[in-house]
């Protein structure tokens, strides 16, 4: 069945969000975009999305982690496939020394840097969604 | 006797050491225990909201959690420690989903804020807690005809906690006046000093401590009172370089508000880290001598 | 579908104590400009950096030195008929320029801070010698010499410390600041 995917974008860089949005486009997703933590959740409770490409530097912090541990909380929103992207080695070069560390906040979640590959973009969302789709199966089972 | 959790801060270990002197020599007298908080870490001063807010609030809140863990209230004597603190525990008792973020790091100390800690700067605890009245008693040496210009700085009463007068305080006055020495009318006392901009914004910090240091002289004040670690350097390690940037004179002795109680107290100057100023304090001394 | 935010509104975003927005109902009246004590030294005053914010000037903001000469007095924020939170307004920019790396030249605001916290994360506390790198070649000749004549007899009255001081339970703290802020270990 080839539905078109619904991916949300929750990043407060509209620059990057823009970016984004035109490589996605190209793989034909469709593509929504919130700028901060609030409007983020309010949209994933609002429509059902595929996948959630989620920013980790907004507002006051690292306040993507927070939202991280509020989807996990709710049972509806965990299974969602996240596409962590982190921007932090870019934001605080100075207090950086090595490796991104994937925070492993989700079920099913994956890490990309800043700046963005649009090859590598694309292969982590389509591993991210088949991923998704193998463990609904599994528990439909 | 009331037992405080004591947040020293970055300065007062050498800096302003003579404020912590003071400190902890006068509360003895009156009969308050400041019980040094344990391993506690760095504020984060102002450098730390100009890099990342949540980072900034959990250092605070680290500290929070530990004074918590002793259950007592916290008691810090610089304006910018007392103002990250009241603020970190404010927000985290305000917003359920930071405090969560920021309770779930400090496991990794075996920590945990609820927040349950009172934080104060030290002059309230000397106004509120202790009472002057408490204070007048206990002056042996009452410091006569001594003018002492009260500089609150900023960070004392901003931002505003609750429905305080930040306009126009008179605790300080109140306090200086239960030393027996006399409050001048220092229409600069609640104007900031540079803080750190001394570092990062030289003439503009030296401008605004030359303006303070004019204003208290012809205030006609002997010395000017002090109750944060920033403002007492600002104002009196800088004097020379005011003097050289403007071509002014200015030279005027800037104590901690302990050190006074403390003279009035009849506590030897030595304990009360008199003689490690830039500018000597001798003058003020004398006010103190029966 | 949320439109891509303004300016303004990407500076509100970075306000923990934003009331939705508060920046846009700035009406001009120059009280924080006039209680400024730092005002005549900047590029611009916070009437005017508000005004550049709510155009949408947002070049022009970050390159010049209005919020990195804000001393965080607050007597803005406590005056503002408005209510607008102004010097939390100037930490946001602060931390908005860091994060573009995008400030005028010659400013030691940046560099100080990011020393500040590069030393307080090492080891839990402050070290005032460290930090004085940051600014000391900046200075001309004659501020120099005076500046090391201060320091001089701050150290003979045993006021600078020596040795950086460290807190205790170190390894705890970094992993406690690891949970905050995702940083890697070094490779």
């Amino acid at each position: 069945m080839s539905q078109q995917k619904n991916l949300l974008i929750i990043d407060d860089d509209p620059d990057f969000v823009d970016g984004l949005k035109s490589i996605l486009k190209t793989a034909n997703y469709s593509v929504d975009a919130a700028y901060n933590p609030k409007d983020g959740f309010q949209a994933l409770q609002s429509k059902c999305y595929d996948l959630l490409l989620l920013d980790v530097m907004m507002g006051r912090g690292a306040e993507g982690i927070m939202l991280a541990r509020k989807i996990n909380k709710d049972p509806k929103l965990r299974e969602i496939p996240v596409l962590i992207i982190t921007g932090i080695r870019e934001q605080m070069a100075f207090l950086f020394p090595g490796q991104a560390v994937h925070p492993h906040l989700l079920p099913v979640d994956e890490l990309l840097e800043k700046p963005v590959e649009p090859k590598l973009l694309l292969e982590k969302v389509s591993t991210l969604l088949k991923t998704a789709e193998v463990r609904k199966a599994q528990t439909k089972k | 006797m009331k037992k405080y959790a004591y947040f020293p801060g970055c300065s007062l270990e050498k800096m302003a050491m003579s404020y912590h002197l003071s400190t902890l020599e006068t509360t003895r007298k009156l009969g308050v225990e400041l019980k040094e908080l344990e391993d506690w870490n760095c504020c984060g001063a102002t450098a730390y909201f100009h890099v990342d807010e949540l980072l900034a609030h959990t250092l605070c809140a680290r500290n929070l959690a530990i004074a918590e863990k002793e259950k007592l209230d916290l008691v810090a004597p610089c304006s910018g420690c007392y103002k990250n603190l009241y603020f970190a525990s404010a927000h985290l008792k305000k917003d359920p989903d930071l405090a969560e973020h920021i309770n779930i790091a400090l496991q990794e100390d075996n920590l945990h804020y609820s927040g349950n800690v009172k934080v104060q700067h030290l002059i309230e605890v000397f106004v509120n807690d202790i009472g002057l009245n408490e204070i007048k008693a206990k002056v042996t040496q009452p410091l006569r005809d001594l003018r002492v210009a009260p500089y609150y700085g900023c960070q004392i009463l901003r931002p505003k906690k609750d429905d305080e007068d930040v306009e126009q305080p008179r605790f300080f006055e109140d306090l200086i006046s239960s030393t027996g020495a006399t409050p001048v009318d220092f229409p600069l006392k609640l104007r900031c000093c540079g803080g750190a901009l001394i570092i990062t914004s030289r003439t503009s910090a030296l401008s605004m401590v030359r303006n303070l240091l004019q204003n208290a002289i012809n205030s006609g004040a002997n010395v000017i009172a002090t109750a944060c670690p920033l403002c007492q350097v600002n104002l009196e390690c800088y004097q020379k370089q005011v003097n050289q940037e403007f071509g002014t004179e200015l030279s005027i002795p800037i104590m901690y508000f302990t050190q006074l109680i403390g003279l009035a107290f009849g506590i030897p100057p030595k304990n009360l880290g008199v003689g490690t100023e830039l500018v000597s304090t001798r003058p003020v001394l004398s006010y103190a001598e029966k | 579908m949320v439109t891509r935010p303004s300016f303004s509104e990407e500076i509100a975003g970075l306000l923990h104590a934003t009331h939705a927005n508060a920046i846009k109902t700035c009406i001009q009246c120059g009280t924080c400009s006039g209680s400024c004590p730092v005002a005549k030294f900047m590029d611009h005053s916070p009437r005017k950096i508000i005004a550049m914010i709510n155009a949408g000037l947002k070049d022009r903001i970050l390159n010049c030195n209005t919020y990195w000469y804000c001393a965080s007095c607050y007597y803005c924020t406590v005056r503002c008929p408005r209510g607008i939170d102004i010097a939390e307004l100037m930490y946001a920019l602060k931390r908005y320029s860091i994060w573009k790396n995008q400030y005028k030249d010659g400013l030691v605001g940046p560099v100080f801070s990011e020393t500040f916290v590069k030393t307080i994360l090492k080891s839990g506390r402050s070290y005032e010698p460290v930090l004085a790198t940051s600014y000391f070649f900046t200075f001309g000749l004659q501020d120099m010499l005076l500046e090391a004549q201060t320091a001089t007899s701050l150290m003979l009255k045993g006021r600078l410390p020596v040795l950086p001081p460290r807190i205790k339970r170190l390894e705890n703290f970094r992993r406690v600041i690891r949970k905050i802020i995702p940083l890697g270990e070094p490779s």
